[in-house]
């Protein structure tokens, strides 16, 4: 059965590189969302057991949408995207939860990497 | 030209011109060195080649430049220094021994980053400009721009400071008076029956007046009061730090010093007396044309009453 | 010459490829002065220069700045400009290895190394997505200690319409803050414009 999948980024462009760069083998179903709210949404409707977040987003960003996950300790697998690759970042967004860390430019081989490491490949 | 000599003149190009070139790779080793670099330093690329560029010439600026080469190694970007903050990276002599004016060749320098087919940097390349021509030639335009602004702030007649240059002087001292509450002080003088001196002897014996008057009042004054040419026959002195009873004892003192001994020119010697007004800055003082304004009255008041006199500006005085 | 804004989409691209440099950016930034560096999420903006001073006025402040201006050329060609509101230089010197006293010439340098640091790590992370590569002049000093409109102002500035990429630049825990400003000639906007349609193609 198809993994639901939904890629959370204000800019369409940056949706349309995550999805791009998404492992040709891997059987999902996309849903998009343009902020965290959306992304809640999409997540309460059960299309988001894999989340792709962009941290800077207007109307709700990244970090809330982490917090807000855990303080209603829902259970999706968040990978978070994003152009900020310092360290202090990354540690950050770990620290809420998110299960791994892809700088943009998004790469396949990237995403292969965190998903085998987790067995969802 | 058949394609096979590019290679073989670039070689020979790199070698023979004008500038310095050469190479490091990450631990800071040469593997290139032209003849410019050769030739000014002494050193062959034999000798070189190979070797640690901070052990071979130890003079450098070792932990400065040493992080500028990783950090391109690191951005992949170019970095540059320009002799007008760094004047040389190595010191070389230069061409002009004669002419120059300086000591050593002043040095423009760029390092480029050398990528691999992996987009990864293998080698800086550094690029060392001779351009002590153009300093030697920008330094002389520099004293030049000084010179003019220097004409530009002063008058003409008297080589006092021009009125625009004190009363931006005292805008200035104004505020910054104003910030550190110190104390200033401004006076506004005039030279007595100066139109009598015109009509008299002749604008020209007016213009000499002026000058020798302009000299005495500078003369009279501490380094760090500031005197222009106001108008006419008007001067305006600006007292940082000083308030009015300081302000009075030094107008007092210009005031004698005109006064003493009268103004001689060719065979004429007229006596001559100046009228000044005094006032300070005071907690509602709202800009610095509101102190010219209040000398100007206490000048009125010092002519009124019968010239040769300093006056104090009084703000609660009904007459003013 | 009045030029076409630019699509959403274009728009969309052009920002998401700041976004991904500005990321390069700070990282590169951060490894070279061993501590968190904070950048702004660019702020791109199609401008008349006439409107300039009171754009960066407002985000800036009416206080005194220092300048560093440097060209960048190839296949995207314009000036880039950045604004220090605040040198900290002492501190930054500490950071970029200088061991010397600090003195006005080495003061001018550091905005100067600097003043390359960022426009160098902005422009070719933006390059570098794009597939472009681009050269750079040796950076110069535009304005010490002087009022921001004096220095923007438009009778010093030869072009009338501008993209202007805005990004804030600070180091943590440090003093030091500076604003990056790019300005690309109308032909450049014009170049771009393909450049990012090429882009989006290649997605």
């Amino acid at each position: 059965m198809a993994v639901p999948l939904t890629v959370v980024d204000d800019s369409k462009i940056s949706r349309k590189m995550v999805i791009r760069a998404l492992p040709p083998g891997w059987d999902v179903e996309i849903t998009q969302a343009e902020n965290g709210e959306e992304a809640l949404a999409a997540y309460r409707a059960g299309k988001a057991d894999v989340m792709f977040l962009d941290l800077t987003m207007p109307v709700m960003d990244g970090y809330e949408v982490l917090e807000q996950l855990q303080k209603e300790s829902l259970n999706t697998f968040v990978v978070v995207i994003s152009a900020d690759i310092q360290p202090e970042a990354q540690e950050r967004v770990k620290k809420l939860g998110a299960m791994a860390f892809i700088k943009k430019p998004v790469k396949t081989e990237n995403i292969v990497a965190v998903l085998e490491e987790y067995g969802l490949l | 030209m058949p394609d096979t000599d590019a290679p073989k003149l670039l070689d020979f190009i790199v070698d023979r011109t004008h500038a310095g070139i050469f190479v490091v790779n990450r631990d800071m080793e040469i593997v290139l060195w032209n003849q410019f670099m050769e030739v000014h330093s002494g050193r062959k690329a034999q000798q070189l080649l190979g070797k640690n560029l901070f052990d071979e010439f130890p003079e450098l600026p070792r932990k400065w430049l040493a992080r500028k080469v990783e950090n391109v190694f690191i951005l992949k970007n170019f970095s540059f220094t320009s002799w007008e903050q760094r004047p040389y990276l190595f010191k070389f002599p230069h061409n002009r021994p004669v002419t120059g004016g300086v000591d050593c060749m002043r040095q423009d320098c760029t390092l480029m980053p050398v990528k691999n087919a992996a987009g990864e940097v293998e080698y800086v390349c550094f690029t060392l400009f001779d351009v002590t021509d153009t300093s030697i030639y920008q330094q002389k335009l520099k004293a030049l721009t000084q010179e003019l602004r220097e004409v530009g702030n002063r008058d003409g007649l008297t080589q006092l400071f021009n009125r625009r240059y004190i009363e931006e002087s005292l805008g200035k001292e104004f505020n910054r008076a104003r910030r550190y509450g110190q104390p200033l002080t401004v006076i506004l003088t005039d030279i007595d029956h100066f139109k009598q001196v015109n009509d008299t002897h002749g604008h020209l014996a007016g213009d000499e007046v002026l000058r020798i008057i302009a000299r005495r009042l500078q003369d009279s004054l501490r380094d760090t009061d500031i005197l222009g040419r106001y108008g006419g026959e008007e001067f305006l002195i600006v007292l940082p730090n000083t308030g009015t009873s300081g302000g009075k004892v030094l107008a007092e003192r210009l005031r004698h010093a005109i006064e003493s001994e009268p103004v001689s020119f060719g065979d004429t010697s007229l006596s001559v007396t100046i009228s000044l007004g005094i006032t300070e800055l005071r907690k509602d003082s709202h800009d610095y044309e509101q102190l010219i304004g209040e000398a100007d009255q206490a000048l009125y008041q010092a002519k009124e009453g019968g010239r040769n006199r300093a006056i104090v500006f009084r703000p609660d005085d009904p007459a003013s | 010459m009045s030029i076409q804004p630019y699509t959403e989409d274009q728009a969309d691209a052009l920002q998401e490829v700041a976004n991904i440099a500005m990321g390069q950016a700070g990282d590169s930034l951060a490894r070279i002065l061993d501590n968190f560096v904070t950048l702004s999420v660019p702020r791109i903006r199609q401008i008349e220069v006439k409107e300039l001073a009171d754009t960066v006025t407002a985000m800036v402040g009416e206080e005194d700045v220092s300048a560093v201006r440097q060209a960048f050329y190839n296949a995207l060609r314009g000036e880039a400009i950045v604004i220090f509101t605040q040198s900290g230089a002492d501190e930054l010197a500490e950071l970029l290895g200088y061991d010397c006293e600090l003195d006005a010439a080495i003061e001018q340098e550091l905005l100067l190394e600097v003043g390359n640091l960022l426009v160098g790590a902005i422009l070719n992370g933006i390059s570098d997505t794009l597939g472009t590569e681009l050269g750079f002049s040796a950076p110069s000093l535009m304005a010490e200690h002087t009022p921001l409109r004096q220095v923007l102002a438009p009778d010093r500035l030869t072009w009338e319409q501008a993209l202007l990429v805005e990004v804030n630049f600070s180091v943590e825990k440090h003093r030091f803050k500076s604003h990056l400003l790019m300005f690309m000639t109308e032909e450049t906007i014009e170049t771009l414009r393909h450049i990012l349609d090429d882009f989006m193609d290649g997605l």
